[in-house]
């Protein structure tokens, strides 16, 4: 992989709506040098590219359902306690559409 | 007596006879906390804690954790108690509902007495980067050690003896690594035994919820609890809950034990080295079958960055929702972006930013195959060769980690042997779901060190038994750190 560069990692949080000060993104890419070399092993297992990717540690089928049972609703006076900035019963957040 | 320092049978056992009561060890627990030195809690419960222990009048012989106080990691779901994972992110949220291993607990009537710091999200080794500052190891009082992480602050109660027992969770080997640093048990069983239901996800393919305890008779026990089916947890397992684990003799006879040579011939203390031998010699005259396998060396270089790669990646995707909207400290903007980018810039510390940042370059278009892809493949590989040895083996058994607690002033080679191979091969217990339990077997000035039995998924039995064994042959049961001191 080519060397990492502050955008590309700038690029990487913009993504996941987060920003670190320029030292911070100096030490990230610090630590990129030694995460690339640590990743090049991963490419060194034999027959790395013949394999299928595993994304849970073995198969767990749920062939069963859940009863469809009616459950009350938490009262939204709990839920809003949680939430910054409410507004009557519902959360308030900034304009979305203009 | 101070009973607070027995273990949990002992404990109940005095409290069915009447020596003691559920108020008296609940006192006695929140005194202990309040005196904590070792910067473990979140919170504690008292007031709630105080009234629940009173309210419990008649023993009851046949429920071994009646009138038990014990505490749990600050990432499980308490309703009504503030549980912010050791994040500023989630400052003042308050979850509405318990996590299922909390109300079972409850139901058993233990006593919740605290929740418990860890490094922040769970995303960390050190037990360093909580909000509330680094957690220090009970056996060592001037501070320089650390008690390892994620479970952090778990493990200094259950070590300073402050409670029995303790919850915590283990994506890497935080439940584990902890324990060997802190004299305990540290047992998870296998992926999907527990529910995770009220768990914060870190990593979910690789999350396990996971015990701290004094004894191995005690983790299985407080396992037994917990574990089964829930229909909250669409990863739950199926598989019936086995029982009397906690009876179990210790008998290893015909248990073929496989140790594996790259892993055990990597960088160890001498001593470690030495009394992992006389282990397996003491398992071996007990009947064990021992023998020396090999693992593929491409493949163990490859754990760490497997597992880096692909937790980061997870975590990534599961935090998306601490974005200081429905909790969490708020921050307002212009757009719905900035007051996301605002609290989620501010809300996490610098480590788990750049362990997002991380997760979010492995997972972008042009990375995507060539980094997290491939770390799932090398998986898989290393899950098959896990296989290909438990075909002819009943266990692995490997020494916990390479060292004592180490010192927060230590650095480590993040590319060397030690740190890639000896220090994070506990992992290979989460990439294949497999019950896997640390047990004290040493202590080295004082210092306690561990090994780790791993087993096959499911087959919590073998692991229990022959971890009882090897508690038999050390002799370091209910191991609590006195003032700084091993007892």
């Amino acid at each position: 992989m080519d060397k990492i560069t502050i955008s590309m990692l700038k690029k990487a949080a913009k993504a996941i709506l987060l920003d670190m000060s320029a030292s911070e993104y100096e030490v990230l890419a610090q630590e990129f040098d030694i995460l690339l070399r640590q990743m090049d092993l991963i490419g060194n297992i034999k027959g790395i590219d013949d394999t299928v990717p595993m994304t849970f540690p073995f198969e767990a089928a749920t062939s069963w359902m859940r009863p469809d049972e009616p459950v009350p609703p938490e009262p939204a006076s709990d839920i809003l306690k949680n939430a910054g900035t409410t507004l009557a019963d519902q959360i308030k957040v900034p304009k979305v559409v203009g | 007596m101070a009973y607070l320092d027995l273990t949990i049978h002992e404990i109940h056992e005095a409290l069915v006879a009447g020596k003691t009561t559920p108020r008296e060890l609940a006192a006695e627990a929140i005194k202990r906390a309040c005196e904590d030195q070792n910067n473990a809690f979140e919170l504690i419960i008292d007031q709630d804690a105080m009234a629940i222990a009173e309210s419990l009048a008649e023993p009851e012989p046949d429920n071994l954790l009646w009138g038990i106080p014990y505490v749990a990691k600050d990432n499980f779901s308490t309703k009504g108690y503030p549980t912010t994972a050791s994040s500023n992110s989630l400052n003042g949220y308050v979850p509405l509902f318990d996590a299922t291993v909390i109300a079972k607990l409850k139901q058993r009537k233990a006593i919740l007495i605290g929740k418990m710091a860890l490094d922040e999200l769970a995303m960390g080794g050190t037990g360093t980067t909580g909000h509330r500052g680094t957690t220090y190891n009970p056996h060592d009082p001037r501070h320089e050690r650390m008690i390892g992480g994620s479970s952090a602050g778990s493990a200094a109660a259950v070590a300073a003896a402050i409670v029995p027992f303790a919850l915590g969770s283990d994506t890497g080997d935080s439940v584990r690594k902890p324990a060997g640093y802190a004299g305990l048990v540290g047992y998870k069983p296998s992926w999907g035994r527990i529910s995770r239901y009220g768990l914060f996800a870190f990593a979910p393919s690789l999350d396990h919820v996971g015990v701290l305890a004094r004894s191995v008779s005690d983790a299985a026990a407080i396992v037994e609890a917990i574990a089964g089916h829930d229909d909250l947890d669409a990863t739950s397992a199926m598989i019936a809950n086995p029982k009397g684990l906690p009876q179990l003799e210790g008998d290893v006879r015909g248990l073929r034990v496989a140790v594996i040579g790259e892993i055990v011939n990597s960088p160890h203390h001498p001593i470690i080295k030495s009394k992992f031998e006389e282990i397996l010699k003491g398992l071996t005259e007990a009947g064990a079958v021992v023998e020396r396998v090999h693992m593929r060396r491409d493949l163990l270089d490859a754990i760490y960055p497997i597992y880096i790669t692909i937790s980061c990646a997870e975590a990534t995707s599961n935090d998306a929702n601490l974005d200081g909207i429905k909790f969490g400290p708020s921050f307002w903007g212009d757009t719905y972006e900035q007051a996301m980018l605002k609290a989620r810039t501010n809300g996490f510390s610098e480590l788990i930013k750049r362990r997002f940042i991380i997760g979010s370059f492995a997972l972008m278009r042009e990375n995507r195959d060539m980094l997290f892809v491939r770390a799932q493949k090398g998986r898989r590989l290393i899950v098959e060769a896990l296989n290909e040895i438990y075909k002819t083996h009943d266990l692995i058994i490997v020494p916990a980690a390479p060292n004592v607690a180490p010192r927060f002033v230590d650095g480590s080679d993040k590319l060397s042997e030690e740190y890639l191979i000896a220090d994070n091969h506990l992992v290979l217990g989460n990439f294949a779901g497999l019950p896997s339990m640390t047990v004290p077997i040493g202590l080295k000035d004082g210092l306690p060190f561990g090994l780790n039995v791993m087993g096959r998924a499911f087959e919590e039995a073998t692991v229990v038994n022959a971890a009882l064994a090897v508690e038999r042959l050390t002799g370091l049961k209910n191991l609590r750190a006195e003032g700084g001191v091993a007892r």
